[in-house]
């Protein structure tokens, strides 16, 4: 049975594991996992040489989380909590370009959902606890930033705006996890369709004009509820042509 | 529009920036270098054994390195160091009987060849300094035995070498029978360090690491096959 191939942007990154500890093309399995319970059928695809061709083999495309994007492209000054990584910013907004142009169904996660953001014309707050001078976004109370596993995320609710694809998607309010110190500023040409209720930090984004365009700050690879990927994967399947995808888990 | 290749990814617990022992899809950036130098797009499969649909959208494949195959595979009693991935085994299986019925272009690498060689119906040597006597073939955690096999003459890959024959090795386990492909290179103490399917339009397997050197000899002609 075919399953809607389903690109996942990857980090190269210096990566340790077993005695090895070398530059690696690598994502976490979360990711995989998540494309894969949905019905889909995952590939990698790495920031190694910027170009678009890839997309035309792609039925849709998830941009997943990672560093901070280069204010350069706003025009904004670099915060010093800012951190990037210049190839893989290069290859992800050329790829976000192109797929809003192909309207590929996109999923942005975290940095793809800023990634998104600034393709579409917009810009970044850089530092979170500066403007709302708090670190709910980013850390549960108590741990270290710089040692972070599953239970360091922060954790807050979300309102959706009714007669949006992420009202009709996730319902009014949801609980969402956070591990992010950026969030959009200005969404250029998107629709904002979500937001932390504490402090009205952009949570969600979308092309009302496309056929799936999605952002979410948050990362729902690493839950149980995994909407957003099955709404990913159903629109690349409508796009395929083909069935709709069974999903393997409830 | 370059041509597709697909690369099998390790599954390993992994740490990188602030994130500690996460599992997680990677593949040694070598790899993606040597695919992008030869002209290919390379994009990384990750483990997934419910079919080998994604090859439609593939024009080679490379099978990748990394840790043992579960002796399973092979019908083999586990040997005590051996150390195997069972998330990767079934899914990189059926990719390889699938790419080979297909007849796409595959380049198999360490693991990879002892992949195809078992694919084709062989079977694996678990643990070589037993069978050889020596640690040559991985010397140490990290470093790399440099031979110089000898290639069968009129073999693909005694053309893709020329005069150059060095290559660098990292294996513990070794092809101790072929199946139904050919043998096309050995190391002086008899280990198999290269198969083919001269049946096929480009099947090549090597024990050794090219990537580690970014042998476009091996890449370029695995994307020349491709495209």
């Amino acid at each position: 049975m075919r399953r809607p191939l389903i690109g996942l942007t990857a980090y190269a990154e210096q990566v340790q594991y077993g005695s090895n500890d070398l530059l690696a093309g690598m994502l976490p399995m979360t990711y995989v996992r998540a494309v894969h319970a949905t019905g889909g059928r995952a590939v990698l695809i790495t920031p190694d040489e910027p170009g678009t061709d890839v997309l035309e083999s792609l039925d849709g495309i998830v941009f997943a989380g990672g560093n901070d994007i280069d204010p350069a492209y706003w025009g904004a000054e670099r915060h010093p909590a800012t951190e990037i990584d210049v190839a893989r910013d290069t290859s992800e907004l050329m790829l976000m370009r192109a797929a809003l142009e192909l309207d590929l169904p996109i999923l942005g996660v975290c940095r793809g959902m800023q990634v998104m953001a600034v393709a579409a014309g917009g810009s970044l707050h850089q530092h979170l606890p500066d403007l709302i001078g708090s670190r709910r976004h980013q850390a549960a109370a108590g741990t270290d930033p710089l040692a972070a596993d599953a239970a360091a995320y922060g954790r807050h609710d979300v309102v959706s705006k009714p007669g949006s694809m992420a009202h009709e998607l996730l319902g009014a309010r949801l609980t969402v996890n956070s591990f992010h110190h950026q969030a959009v500023d200005d969404p250029g040409r998107l629709a904002v369709t979500g937001w932390c209720p504490d402090d009205r930090v952009i949570e969600i984004i979308e092309d009302p004009d496309r056929a799936f365009v999605l952002g979410v700050q948050w990362h729902p690879e690493r839950t149980a509820d995994l909407r957003t990927f099955a709404a990913l994967a159903e629109a690349a399947a409508r796009r395929a042509g083909i069935a709709e995808p069974a999903s393997l888990a409830a | 529009m370059r041509p597709i290749i697909g690369i099998t990814t390790y599954v390993e617990s992994a740490s990188w920036l602030v994130w500690r022992d996460l599992p997680t899809a990677l593949i040694p950036q070598a790899y993606v270098q040597a695919v992008t130098l030869a002209g290919g797009r390379a994009v990384l499969l990750p483990p997934d054994d419910l079919d080998a649909d994604v090859l439609r959208t593939l024009d080679a494949l490379v099978l990748s390195g990394g840790a043992d195959l579960g002796p399973d595979l092979y019908g083999a009693q586990r040997e005590p160091l051996t150390d195997s991935r069972p998330q990767r085994d079934a899914g990189e299986m059926l990719l390889a009987r699938a790419a080979l019925a297909a007849d796409l272009p595959i380049l198999g690498v360490c693991r990879g060849m002892q992949l195809l060689a078992v694919a084709a119906g062989g079977r694996l040597y678990q643990h070589l300094p037993d069978v050889v006597g020596h640690e040559k073939h991985r010397p140490a955690p990290g470093v790399y035995g440099e031979h110089q096999p000898s290639f069968v003459p009129g073999s693909r890959i005694a053309a893709l070498m020329g005069d150059d024959l060095g290559v660098h090795c990292y294996h513990h386990q070794g092809v101790a029978d072929a199946g139904t492909l050919a043998v096309t290179g050995r190391t002086a103490d008899g280990v198999i360090e290269a198969v083919e399917d001269p049946a096929r339009k480009f099947v090549l397997g090597v024990q050794w690491h090219p990537e580690v050197v970014t042998d476009q000899r091996l890449f370029g002609a695995l994307v020349r096959a491709a495209g």
